[in-house]
């Protein structure tokens, strides 16, 4: 199992409910949590920047949070600052890939590991802390890829991490750790607490999003063309030959759009 | 007959760089071959060029290749950046790995081509340095990047951590004046203006654009060599799964099989020596060739490969639904006028159970030659 001279801490963020807008716990952030917990057990520290009357903190202990420190951020300020002071001494920092709750723009791990001075890693699924005496401890972790590929990744600690929301994990809920559970609110010293005019104006979404597209300037017979006639890709059909000279030509379209690599 | 002039109406006309029909007096349009003549034009496909002016400013789009091609959603970063230019505003593309296509077509003014970082290894503080640089010396008022797991939304988010950039991301909707993102999750969106740096989700923009750019390469000595500056991460390497085993969501290669596959076994040998995951059609699930998990289509799953062999499939509107995001389509069929044929990039005419024999043989072969030439 893991030494414990490395700390584990994860952030958890106020989750909300996409659509009713009800607290619950961000589903990306149980991951993470659930990732912590695999990797430091019982000594998992979960940090929240906001209020510790969140509803949704609640949620996070039935999963298995046991103590949440809350560092208190007025609603709308920026918790950028307190997390960088509180979370200074631990060797790594998981979060989930993006918060339910306001902006959700996936920008926090990369602005903490700036402020910090660490490196940063995101779509992490797996994380494996390593001690070796000659080039002090490292944790081995795997990145989510598209197509189905993954990628092997060392990083020195200390670190900041961002979980793939498919990360393998097992989540459980039980309410006795619910009830068992303990919120401890912490105060941050030294933060000018200031709450900065957003530059975004929030609507309902009541409308699809509209694409950009470039206005184009055709004739009037162009136009009328364009609505009869649809864009017909032409594709190369092979009539003629044996199934072998077929193949063939299967086999070249393949290596000429570099399909495959013989 | 009437003494009175009249205008042909079908008199030659030329069409202008603007798209509009121009008739000018005196010509009749003899000496184009072009004019007069607009379905012709239309097949020669010339965009006009975006703008004569020359660049004050410049709006720049940063995408990694994927095999030597920008992907949809490279492409309609590039496009934004495009349509959202002024005359005075010159659209440069840094394109991070190998490119082996040409980009005027996607309104682009010039082109840094950064061969040594293709999204295959993971170097991100270097890529980031390089961008940096020509972020620098160009000074650009708008910084436009796909928003994928690819690559491109990890270096946006460096990029913009680590200059404190105005930056939207996630970008659902974007025009001139502002760019939308979803809020909360989705029920709530919200606006702002058009900030440095935009990070595009896929499908805000149209990557169709009816004009062209200069398309000049940025010449690599021009590009500051990037340092080989310590670096933290150690890239271990890329696995690449069995195909069978990846969903078929993620799936890069599929083999797909429909009616017209009389044995499965050999559509089964195939996928595994092309190293491809197995689709099916909803009539062969039907018949019990395959489970029901392997369903593409309306009713099945909606896959977005790079590429697609259908054997036997006769492409139904609903299957074809199910492959719209799949960029090259290989069909095997009997029937010529199956509408699959409409769609495939290649179609191969002939007995589907002979075809894929013959594809199994060529393909062992040209893996023997390559290993023997390997070891060479």
């Amino acid at each position: 199992m893991t030494k414990p001279s490395i700390s584990v801490a994860v952030l958890v963020s106020a989750g909300r409910h996409p659509l009713t807008g009800s607290p619950r716990a961000c589903r990306g952030d149980c991951v993470a949590l659930a990732l912590g917990r695999s990797l430091a057990g019982e000594a998992l520290r979960v940090i929240h920047a906001g209020s510790p009357d969140e509803l949704s903190l609640q949620d996070y202990l039935a999963v298995g949070a046991g103590t949440i420190e809350v560092l208190r951020v007025e609603p709308g300020g920026d918790v950028l600052p307190a997390i960088a002071a509180h979370a200074q001494g631990i060797d790594v920092i998981l979060m989930g890939w993006r918060t339910e709750f306001g902006a959700g723009s996936g920008l926090l791990p990369y602005a903490l590991a700036h402020r910090l001075g660490r490196p940063v890693i995101a779509n992490v699924l797996d994380i494996a802390i390593e001690n070796s005496a000659s080039n002090g401890s490292q944790v081995k972790l795997r990145q989510f890829l598209p197509k189905g590929q993954r990628r092997r990744i060392a990083c020195p600690l200390p670190a900041v991490i961002a979980v793939h929301p498919a990360a393998p994990v097992e989540l459980s809920y039980a309410y006795a750790r619910r009830t068992s559970g303990r919120i401890v609110p912490v105060t941050v010293r030294d933060l000018a607490e200031q709450v900065l005019p957003s530059p975004w104006t929030v609507v309902p979404a009541t409308r699809r999003a509209v694409r950009l597209k470039a206005e184009e300037k055709k004739a009037g017979h162009a136009r009328m063309l364009s609505a009869i006639a649809s864009e017909a890709k032409a594709g190369v059909v092979a009539f003629e030959g044996t199934s072998v000279d077929k193949a063939q030509v299967v086999l070249n379209y393949l290596r000429e759009n570099n399909l495959v690599d013989f | 007959m009437s003494e009175i002039k009249r205008v042909d109406p079908r008199r030659p006309y030329q069409v202008t760089p603007k798209g509009l029909r121009r008739i000018v007096a005196g010509q009749d349009g003899g000496a184009s071959p072009t004019i007069g003549d607009p379905g012709h034009a239309q097949k020669r496909q010339v965009k006009p060029l975006r703008t004569r002016q020359s660049p004050v400013g410049w709006h720049m789009a940063i995408a990694h290749t994927s095999r030597g091609r920008l992907d949809a959603h490279a492409r309609e970063a590039l496009a934004a950046a495009a349509i959202l230019a002024s005359p005075e505003t010159g659209i440069i593309a840094v394109i991070l790995g190998e490119l082996n296509e040409a980009l005027p077509e996607l309104g682009v003014d010039r082109i840094a081509i950064l061969p040594e970082f293709d999204c295959g290894r993971f170097q991100p503080e270097r890529e980031l340095e390089a961008v940096e640089a020509l972020v620098e010396k160009y000074a650009p008022t708008h910084i436009f990047m796909p928003d994928n797991a690819a690559g491109d939304g990890d270096l946006g988010r460096r990029l913009i951590a680590k200059h404190g950039h105005n930056s939207a991301t996630h970008v659902v909707e974007i025009d001139r004046e502002h760019v939308a993102t979803p809020w909360s999750g989705g029920a709530q969106r919200a606006l702002a203006e058009l900030p440095r740096v935009i990070l595009l989700d896929v499908g805000a923009v149209d990557a169709a654009i009816p004009f062209s750019g200069t398309g000049e390469h940025i010449p690599p000595a021009e590009l500051a060599a990037v340092p080989a500056s310590p670096v933290a991460f150690q890239d271990l390497g890329v696995e690449k799964p069995d195909a069978t085993e990846i969903a078929l969501e993620e799936a890069d290669f599929i083999v797909s099989g429909g009616n017209g596959v009389a044995r499965v076994a050999t559509l089964e040998a195939l996928a595994k020596s092309l190293g491809a995951a197995i689709g099916a059609s909803r009539v062969a699930v039907d018949d019990g060739k395959f489970s029901r998990d392997k369903q593409i289509g309306a009713s099945g799953k909606t896959v977005s490969a790079s590429a697609y062999i259908a054997v036997g499939i006769s492409g139904a509107v609903q299957h074809l639904q199910g492959i719209k995001d799949c960029r090259h389509v290989i069909a095997f069929n009997r029937d010529a006028g199956a509408p699959i044929v409409k769609r495939a990039d290649l179609t191969v005419i002939g007995d589907a159970e002979e075809l894929m024999q013959a594809l199994i043989n060529r393909v062992s072969q040209a893996r023997m030659q390559s290993e023997t030439a390997g070891v060479r």
